[in-house]
């Protein structure tokens, strides 16, 4: 077992993403087909070997809380396993947080019942899939108090750089600068917002920044600390692939990007499957006269009409005659006989009724809200 | 542990040499069918749908994948702290121990294991079939009826009853007499393997059963017709649905055309019954701009670029550009080269079709390519023949 815990912060600033996440966490929202965002970080996670995993919630966490369950489909259903920490009320602390450093404070005692030595901290709008063993090691190596995985700023597809983070990182991995949504950022390496750290002294840091009144962990704590050098933070460069997902656009742009068969080898390799809630749906049904092409669909599916470019979720009926480009449908969404859509975010069970229209502009896809029957 | 009414024994220790390269080196209830599932996904579910959840598999033959593939039983939620699924190889008892010699052998040998459960019933399968089936509305009909031991039966064809075993009833279906493949069948209920028995009478006719040295060991040859002759009361109970033997190369294959036809004559969208498989996790399938799908099931993982007609294809499986598949059932993994052309076959897990090559025919017997095994580039298999990996 290794000497390392998680904590997945989900309760990031979503106001990007607009309907989608109206009704759910970032964390909680469908992508890729058949998986929640979530499902990446802990899969990260746990193929790292990490046991013992806490996942911070704030708003709108019922999705959230069905998707992990007992978290078993990520096997962490053991004597540590998954531990949903959800907002709550005391005297101190009125289960609205702030920001990630309000959030860790509040979740104070999970860190101090742990007994890993170190910690991996992440976001839940970030999907990646990292072994963190080798950042682990780097860490260690480094001597450093607290390590930042980052990515060079032309790879870190998705983000606008008013949500981005940006690092200077001198030769020797030693991070010496932090700019926090700039417009025009003038570093190039985007911070992936995972931290590795050991537990006591994250304790510390958030004991400390919650006395003086803080709110920001990456501002208050992180920015202020590397400018007056109190603490050493060392840069772990990550090379493979993470996308942000804080807009529709994002949204969009990474899951049209799946249809290219090396996105899909780095993100799901054989070895580090992308474990989540399982449907128990059979196979993807295609008729006699169905047509198919360039697309990602997932169990369950039946497919009578034309399907080009696109992604569907477990359980999507697309009917005769009916026509769907470059869209993304969510689980059990319907497309009626002769109905038409192009561009379209469609969410769980959305409907559109037959010989509907739907045609949005590449730079603008339409969002049709959860269960909407148009 | 604490009582239940009834425990289900699983009977899956045969070989199922009639798959032939199929059960080599794993037990028939492990062949995958249908595309996510195996063929104990089906009583399992079944099972675990019916609220029976205790349930002894007893392997024998080539057991590991079996037994990986049952693990803990948490995709049937038969990972319980008061029952499960348990997996009842043969064991030694002091100086003894020995092979599960027949069916009802297998059972007597883990009496001790269903008593520890002190049921009232014992409900027996067999996982040769692909069915749904509500045992808890079999055990409500072997309460009503009083019945000792309740056999399962499902009403025939009469020109194909000589093959089955054919239980003869009165009007209140209980049974008079029991026939082994009959050439002039008086009824057409033919047997399903399917039995619920009173757990007092089966220990004690499996007890007798153990005590004579000329009995085989058998339910059908030698449990049954004892206890008709001794007068115990034995009914039969009608299943009529969907019921489908997977027991040949060849019913295999149907099997799994029958979920191409429309509707599906075994309705697994049913939410109410679903068929539970454990999940390998692979993201959804790809189908590339070139290629074309049609009257398919295809699965999880799958990279497809060539062209599927009328076939199934399991978990991650991998088509080229240019290959052809037509009425073809292809197993997790497997692979299919460009412009390889694959007609009426089965080709198994992580099987390997090499450019160019051509297996199975339009007509004819289906051809099957054994686990692991490759068909080499520009190689032909003719219809009916066997590809075997160890042979390679």
């Amino acid at each position: 077992m290794k000497d390392v815990m998680g904590l997945i912060y989900t309760g990031e600033n979503d106001i990007h993403l607009g309907e989608l996440t109206s009704q759910r966490a970032v964390a909680a929202l469908p992508i890729a087909g058949r998986y929640r965002v979530i499902d990446f970080q802990l899969s990260s996670m746990v193929h790292t070997g990490i046991k013992n995993v806490g996942v911070i919630t704030q708003k709108n966490y019922s999705s959230l809380m069905d998707h992990i369950g007992s978290g078993r489909e990520w096997d962490l259903h053991g004597k540590q396993g998954l531990v949903m920490l959800p907002p709550f009320l005391t005297r101190e602390n009125m289960g609205v947080y702030t920001g990630l450093l309000d959030a860790l404070k509040s979740n104070a005692n999970f860190l101090r019942l742990s007994s890993q030595e170190y910690i991996v901290l992440t976001n839940s709008h970030t999907v990646y899939n990292i072994d963190f063993t080798d950042a682990l090691r780097d860490h260690v190596e480094s001597g450093a108090d607290l390590t930042i995985l980052y990515t060079h700023g032309s790879k870190f597809t998705g983000t606008d750089s008013e949500n981005g983070t940006y690092l200077s990182v001198s030769e020797d991995g030693t991070v010496t600068g932090m700019e926090i949504g700039s417009a025009v950022p003038t570093r190039e390496c985007a911070s992936l917002k995972i931290y590795i750290t050991k537990r006591e002294l994250l304790r510390q840091l958030v004991e400390q920044g919650a006395a003086n009144g803080l709110h920001s962990f990456e501002r208050d704590v992180l920015q202020r600390n590397i400018n007056q050098g109190n603490l050493k933070v060392h840069g772990y460069e990550y090379k493979g692939l993470a996308c942000q997902i804080d807009s529709i656009q994002s949204y969009f742009n990474f899951n049209m990007s799946l249809l290219n068969s090396d996105v899909r080898r780095q993100l799901f390799p054989a070895d580090r499957p992308v474990y989540t809630k399982v449907r128990d749906d059979l196979p993807a049904r295609y008729v006699e006269d169905s047509q198919c092409s360039g697309s990602l669909v997932a169990n369950g599916c039946v497919i009578e009409g034309t399907v080009i470019n696109s992604v569907l979720f477990r359980g999507v009926k697309i009917a005769k005659g009916a026509v769907v480009k470059n869209s993304i449908i969510m689980q059990d969404a319907q497309i009626q006989e002769g109905a038409e859509i192009d561009h379209c975010i469609l969410d769980k069970q959305s409907v559109i009724r037959r010989n509907g229209r739907l045609i949005a502009p590449a730079a603008y896809p339409i969002v049709i809200a959860k269960n909407v029957v148009i | 542990m604490r009582k239940k009414q009834c425990v289900a024994m699983l009977l899956a220790g045969g070989q199922g040499s009639r798959l032939g390269i199929l059960t080599k080196n794993v037990a028939k209830p492990a062949v995958p069918y249908g595309g996510k599932y195996r063929i104990i996904d089906f009583p399992l579910s079944n099972c675990t749908n019916s609220g029976i959840d205790v349930v002894g598999v007893l392997t024998q033959y080539r057991p590991l994948e079996l037994n990986a593939y049952i693990g803990s039983g948490s995709p049937w939620d038969l990972d319980l702290s008061n029952g499960g699924v348990f997996v009842l190889p043969p064991y030694q008892t002091g100086k003894t121990g020995e092979w599960y010699k027949g069916t009802a052998n297998a059972i007597y040998q883990n009496i001790p294991f269903i008593a520890q459960w002190d049921p009232e019933y014992v409900l027996v399968l067999s996982g040769d079939h692909i069915y749904k089936m509500d045992y808890n509305a079999m055990l409500r009909a072997h309460i009503k009826n009083g019945a000792d031991l309740t056999i399962a039966v499902r009403e025939v064809p009469w020109e194909e009853a000589p093959r089955f075993g054919i239980l003869n009833t009165d009007e209140n279906n209980q049974i008079t007499e029991f026939e082994e493949k009959p050439a002039h069948p008086k009824s057409n209920k033919a047997s399903m393997g399917v039995y619920i028995f009173s757990w007092s009478k089966m220990r004690k006719y499996l007890e007798m059963d153990e005590a004579d040295p000329n009995s085989e060991n058998d339910f059908g040859k030698n449990i049954i017709p004892t206890m008709l002759d001794a007068g115990e009361k034995l009914f039969t109970y009608t299943f009529d649905g969907y019921w489908k033997d997977v027991g040949t190369i060849e019913s295999l294959w149907e099997a799994n055309m029958d979920l191409l036809t429309l509707p599906m004559p075994i309705d697994l969208y049913d939410k109410r019954w679903r068929i539970y498989a454990r999940n390998p996790g692979m993201p959804p399938h790809s189908i590339d701009s070139g290629a074309k799908v049609v009257d398919s099931l295809i699965t999880e993982g799958c990279e497809v670029k060539g062209v599927i007609r009328h076939s199934v294809l399991f978990a991650g499986v991998t088509v080229e550009t240019g290959a052809e598949i037509t009425d073809a059932v292809v197993m997790p993994g497997a692979v299919i080269e460009r412009g390889a052309v694959v007609r009426r076959a089965i080709i198994a897990e992580n099987a390997h079709i090499c450019a160019g090559a051509v297996v199975g025919e339009e007509t004819g017997k289906i051809a099957v390519v054994g686990p692991k095994a490759t068909v080499a580039a520009g190689d032909k298999v003719a219809a009916g023949v066997q590809i075997d990996a160890d042979a390679q």
